[in-house]
C-alpha cells in the first residue's frame, strides 16, 4: 500500500496544477497517470490558452457575453468569471515553471480569438468574439514534468486507477494497476483530485483514444453528480485518410491558432454544388454539415481559397470526441470539491459548465483546466491538512475492489474488449445518433447500450495486462454512452451542439436548465438544475437575437416536435 | 497500417517512443534492447513516437487497417 496526502489522478494541465499547488503546501503528493505525464490525454494537442487581462484592456462583460451567446446560456457565469480572473496568475505560474511563450519585447504576445476575424457568408451570422489567447512554444509539457519532479511530486506513470475507495462515506484512496506488469496497488490518500479528462469512444481522426471518461465513471460510481453530457465536441476529418490527424488539423484548426491563415473563411459546398451555411466550419456545430449528409448531399468540399479544396467528413464518422470544459463531475464550491467528501474534480473531469452548449472560445479548455486544477489542488491540500491521523481502509473493501479490478483477467473466457468497443462505436458513431438526434433513434441506441451494460460488460475478458486496461476502459465507455444517450433523450429541445430533429428549436421556457444525472438505487436518473434567473437571456430580445446561430428546420422557441421532422 | 515499423538497425533502445505513446502500442523487447511494436491495433496515428525518436527509426503512415474482430477468442 502506498500512502500520500493528496492523490491526483490524471496528469494533464489540470493534474499538473493540482499536484503543484498541493505540493507547495508542503504535502506528500502522488500524481498517477495511465499514460506518461507530459504525453497523456490532450496534453499534446494543447496549443494555446485564453488569458483575461484587464490591464490589456480586456472587458469582463464583453468576455462573458461571448460565452453567453455562443454557449447558448448553458455556461456557468460564476465559473466563467473565476476562470477568467485566475487566468493571468496561471500564465505567470506556467512561466515560473519554465514554460516559454511567444514573446515580443519581454511580453507574452496576445492574439485575438481566431474567430474574431472570420468572414462568413451573408446567410450566416456568427456571434462576436472578443477573447484573446497566448501560445506556448513547443516542449512545454516536458518543462512542467521537470518542474513536477524538481519540487518533489511523485509521478506514477502507466498506472491506471480503476476505482475510488471509500471509507465511512469519504474518499480514502484509490486502487489501480501498473499497465506494464498488472501489479495491483492501493493508494491511500487524505484527499483525491480527479483530473482524468473527458471521454469519447476512440474517435477516428482525433487521436485521443485513451480518453475514455474514466474520471467521470469513477466519480459517478462513488456517488457524484454528472452534468451536461448531451453536448458534443465535434471535429472534422478527411474522407481519404480519416485516421490521419494532420488532415484534421489542416481543416478544423483545433489547436493550430499559431497559423493565422487557418481562419480565413473556408466555404463548404455540398455534392450538388450548393454552398452550405458555414456555421459548421467554425467548429461549433457541424450540424449543417451533418444535415447535408442526412439529406443525401454528402460528401462536402471545403474551398480553402489559395490553399485549394479539401473533401471533408463530419464528426458523425468519429463518434463524439469529448465534452470539453463543460460536462463532468459537478463541483459544489469554488475549490472544486464534489458531493463525495474528499473528492475534488478539475479540468475536463470537472463539470463547471464553463463553456456552455458550444465551444465558446479558443484556449478556454486549457484556461479552465489550469484554474480548476489550482483550485482543486489547494482545496484538497487544505482538507488533507485538516485531517488527523487517517483511519485506514477496510480490508474487506480493498479485497472486493481488487477482485473487481482483476475480474477480466481471472475469467476463463468472455468477450474481448476490442470487439465490445467496436459494437459501441457502431452504436454511437453514426451521425444520426449523437449529432442529428431523434428520440426514436436514441431509444434504440439506449437498448443496445443497456444490453452491453447488463450482459456484455460483466463478461469482458482480458488475456494480459494490456487487455486489462482495455477492459476497464471499455466498461467506462459503456457507462459514458449511457450518460450521453440518457441526457440527450431527456433534453427535449435543441441547443448548441445538441440538435434534436424531433425538437428543432431552443425552448427557453422549459430548458434554461442543466441536465444532471446520478446513481439512485443502482439506476441512472436524470434531473434538471435550473439556470439562475439572473443569467438567463433577456426575454425582451427576439429569439433570433438571443440565438444568432440557425438550426436546420428550426421552429423558433417551440421546442415542440416538428411535423416535418417526425417519422424520419 | 498506422505505426508501420521501427527500424531495428537505427533503434538504440532508449525507450523514448514507449513513453511517447499514449496507447501502449510499443514495448521493449524481452532483452530490453530494442523497442518493438507490440499492440499495433491500438495505434491512433498521433505520430508522437515518430516525432520524438531521436534516431528517426519509427515510420507512421496515414493508413489504418481495421482488423476483423470476432466477439470471442
Amino acid at each position: 500500500m502506498i500512502e500520500c496526502d493528496v492523490l491526483v489522478i490524471g496528469g494533464g494541465m489540470a493534474g499538473w496544477f493540482a499536484a503543484i499547488k498541493a505540493r507547495e503546501q508542503g504535502l506528500n503528493v502522488l500524481l498517477a497517470d495511465k499514460g506518461y505525464v507530459s504525453k497523456s490525454g490532450e496534453t499534446i494537442y494543447a496549443g494555446d490558452t485564453a488569458v483575461f487581462d484587464p490591464d490589456a484592456g480586456n472587458d469582463l462583460a464583453a468576455w462573458l457575453e461571448q460565452v453567453d451567446v455562443i454557449g447558448e446560456y448553458m455556461n456557468n457565469r460564476h465559473w466563467n468569471e473565476l476562470v477568467f480572473r485566475d487566468s493571468r496568475e496561471r500564465l505567470a505560474d506556467l512561466r515560473s515553471y519554465g514554460v516559454q511563450f511567444e514573446e515580443k519585447d519581454g511580453r507574452v504576445v496576445r492574439l485575438p480569438h481566431p474567430h474574431a476575424n472570420i468572414v462568413l457568408p451573408d446567410t450566416h451570422k456568427f456571434p462576436p468574439t472578443v477573447s484573446e489567447v497566448v501560445h506556448w512554444l513547443p516542449g512545454f509539457p516536458e518543462k512542467v514534468r521537470k518542474h513536477l519532479i524538481k519540487i518533489g511530486v511523485k509521478l506514477k506513470d502507466r498506472f491506471m486507477v480503476t476505482e475510488l475507495l471509500l471509507q465511512d462515506g469519504r474518499v480514502a484512496g484509490a486502487i489501480g494497476f501498473s499497465i506494464e506488469g498488472n501489479r495491483v496497488e492501493v493508494i491511500k490518500a487524505k484527499a483525491v483530485v480527479m483530473s482524468a479528462g473527458g471521454g469519447g469512444f476512440r474517435p477516428v481522426g482525433y487521436p485521443t483514444h485513451e480518453l475514455t471518461a474514466d474520471g467521470h465513471a469513477m466519480a459517478y460510481r462513488a456517488g457524484a453528480t454528472i452534468t451536461s453530457k448531451e453536448f458534443v465536441s465535434p471535429h472534422s476529418t478527411n474522407p481519404k485518410d480519416p485516421a490521419w490527424p494532420p488532415m484534421y488539423l489542416f481543416f478544423s484548426a483545433g489547436h493550430s491558432a499559431a497559423q493565422p491563415g487557418m481562419y480565413s473563411a473556408p466555404h463548404l459546398f455540398n455534392a450538388e454544388g450548393d454552398e452550405v451555411a458555414a456555421r459548421g466550419v467554425a467548429w461549433h456545430g457541424w450540424i449543417d454539415a451533418e444535415y447535408e449528409a442526412h439529406e443525401g448531399r454528402a460528401p462536402l468540399i471545403a474551398d480553402l481559397g489559395k490553399r485549394g479544396v479539401l473533401p471533408v467528413s463530419g464528426p458523425g464518422g468519429h463518434g463524439s470526441m469529448f465534452g470539453h470544459a463543460t460536462g463532468g463531475i459537478v463541483p459544489v464550491n469554488d475549490d472544486c470539491a464534489t458531493e463525495v467528501p474528499g473528492l475534488y474534480a478539475a479540468g475536463d473531469s470537472c463539470g463547471t459548465c464553463f463553456i456552455g452548449a458550444n465551444y465558446s472560445g479558443f484556449g478556454f479548455a486549457t484556461a479552465h483546466a489550469a484554474a480548476t486544477g489550482a483550485r482543486a489542488g489547494l482545496g484538497a491540500a487544505a482538507e488533507a491538512k485538516g485531517l488527523g491521523a487517517d483511519g485506514g481502509i477496510d480490508e474487506k473493501a480493498v479485497a472486493a475492489a481488487t477482485a473487481r479490478l482483476l475480474e477480466p483477467l481471472e475469467r476463463k473466457g468472455g468477450f474481448t474488449p476490442n470487439w465490445v468497443t467496436q459494437v459501441l462505436q457502431n452504436t454511437l458513431a453514426p451521425y444520426f445518433v449523437l449529432y442529428v438526434k431523434h428520440g426514436d433513434r436514441l431509444q434504440a441506441a439506449l437498448s443496445t447500450v443497456e444490453f452491453l451494460r447488463d450482459h456484455i460488460a460483466p463478461k469482458l475478458y482480458a488475456r494480459d495486462d494490456h487487455e486489462l486496461r482495455l477492459a476497464h476502459e471499455t466498461k467506462n465507455m459503456i457507462l459514458n454512452a449511457e450518460m450521453k444517450v440518457r441526457s440527450s433523450l431527456a433534453r427535449t429541445e435543441s441547443r448548441g451542439t445538441h440538435y434534436r430533429e424531433d425538437f428543432p428549436g431552443r425552448n427557453d421556457e422549459e430548458w434554461l436548465a442543466w441536465m444532471r444525472l446520478k446513481q439512485e438505487d443502482g439506476r441512472m436518473v436524470t434531473f434538471k438544475q435550473p439556470i439562475p434567473a439572473e443569467w438567463r437571456p433577456d426575454a425582451a430580445k427576439s429569439y433570433e437575437e438571443r440565438y444568432p446561430m440557425r438550426l436546420p428546420n428550426e421552429v423558433p422557441g417551440s421546442g415542440a416536435p416538428n411535423a416535418a421532422g417526425e417519422g424520419r | 497500417m498506422t505505426i508501420e515499423k521501427i527500424d531495428l538497425d537505427l533503434c538504440t533502445g532508449c525507450g523514448i517512443c514507449i513513453d511517447s505513446c499514449p496507447m501502449d502500442v510499443i514495448r521493449m523487447d524481452r532483452a530490453g534492447q530494442k523497442a518493438v511494436i507490440r499492440y499495433p491495433q491500438e495505434c491512433m496515428n498521433c505520430e508522437q513516437c515518430a516525432l520524438d525518436c531521436p534516431e528517426e527509426a519509427v515510420t507512421v503512415t496515414p493508413y489504418k487497417t481495421v482488423p476483423l474482430i470476432s466477439s470471442w477468442g
